[in-house]
């Protein structure tokens, strides 16, 4: 009984020391996206890229809904682009009308094409992706064209996405190929929907491997 | 896609030399299937490629959280040439025993880059199929 009164009494301690100094939150997923030391700029390209690989992990896999909508409206762009990706790969068809006015009416090109990206995901709001082609940015008509065709599939391109990012990523692992080591294993699908690993093709053939930026 | 277009021209020393070829993109299976089927970029120009529907011969992989893509290094996810970039585009080259003996990372300062860049490729792949 002394000890469970000298618990509560370290607890209640605990709690007005919280309520003095306020409670050390760790910062959300997106709060940290905002305050990256490194933002997606060009000039960053090749600056802090794996703490944007882990950010997207932690943020698709684990922010919240409500979080990412009302983000949808936030003052930062890229906070704005980033929720709108994760909404499309979420599934989230609540968001789709916000979207579809992102896409009409956001000033940043960058968000409009994850919002229309987005909406190809979704399979919603054609007539948004449509006008979209007409925008008057180039980067915001291709990502339109593209979301059009997305948005016909007869697969769910986003659970797939939704499943490689639940896998998950080691950042220890980001960036371990090195030339004169063994090429480190992978795995995708083929265009056509086939799962691959690269382990089942090594040791056979020399072989070639591209990493293309985009898909033009 | 302007390097598929270069290897594509080089494709029959590719197949003689036994090389298995891949395209990874940091993208979903409906964009890695546009990538590989239709030649969206090159058919708005002049080029000997703007007829052509596809110029991809390599088997083309959606790679779509950019695992693969953050493994060897070239993730980026940054706003570049007006769009969002998933990747900084690099070859990389494996030989026949699984070890990595090429990587190029081109600085894509002129069209030409492009050219030297796939000699370089050939270059090391000829090694890599001894």
């Amino acid at each position: 009984m002394t000890l469970t009164w000298r618990a509560s009494g370290f607890l209640l301690a605990g709690f007005v020391a919280a309520a003095v100094t306020g409670w050390a939150q760790p910062p959300s997923p997106l709060e940290k996206y905002r305050t990256l030391e490194f933002p997606p700029v060009v000039e960053n390209f090749d600056k802090g890229w794996k703490d944007r690989v882990a950010l997207e992990y932690e943020i698709i896999n684990a922010a919240d809904l409500k979080s990412l909508r009302a983000a949808l409206k936030d003052d930062n762009a890229f906070v704005r682009s980033m929720a709108a990706r994760a909404l499309g790969i979420l599934g989230d068809k609540a968001s789709a009308d916000a979207l579809a006015d992102l896409v009409q009416s956001d000033p940043e090109y960058m968000v409009r094409i994850r919002a229309v990206d987005a909406l190809g995901f979704l399979k919603m709001r054609p007539e948004a992706i449509e006008l979209a082609k007409k925008d008057r940015d180039a980067g915001v008509q291709w990502a339109a064209r593209i979301a059009a065709g997305h948005a016909q599939v007869d697969w769910d391109d986003a659970a797939h996405v939704r499943r490689a990012f639940a896998a998950g990523i080691r950042r220890e692992a980001m960036g371990s190929a090195q030339v004169g080591k063994p090429a480190p294993d992978f795995t995708a699908q083929t265009s056509d929907g086939k799962p691959f690993r690269l382990s089942s093709v090594l040791g056979k053939k020399p072989i070639a491997i591209y990493f293309a930026a985009f898909e033009g | 896609m302007h390097e598929q277009a270069q290897l594509r021209l080089k494709k029959d020393e590719v197949e003689k030399l036994g090389v298995e070829a891949f395209v990874v993109l940091a993208l979903d299976r409906y964009r890695t299937k546009v990538f590989k089927e239709e030649n969206l970029l090159l058919s708005k120009g002049k080029g000997p490629f703007a007829k052509e529907k596809s110029l991809v011969f390599a088997t083309a992989l959606s790679d779509p959280a950019g695992h693969a893509s953050a493994l060897y290094g070239v993730s980026r996810k940054c706003v570049r040439w007006g769009s969002w970039v998933e990747n900084h585009p690099c070859w990389f080259v494996i030989d026949r025993k699984g070890t990595l003996s090429y990587a190029a990372h081109p600085t894509f300062a002129t069209p030409t880059s492009y050219v030297t860049d796939i000699d370089r490729v050939l270059e090391a792949l000829t090694k890599a199929a001894r």
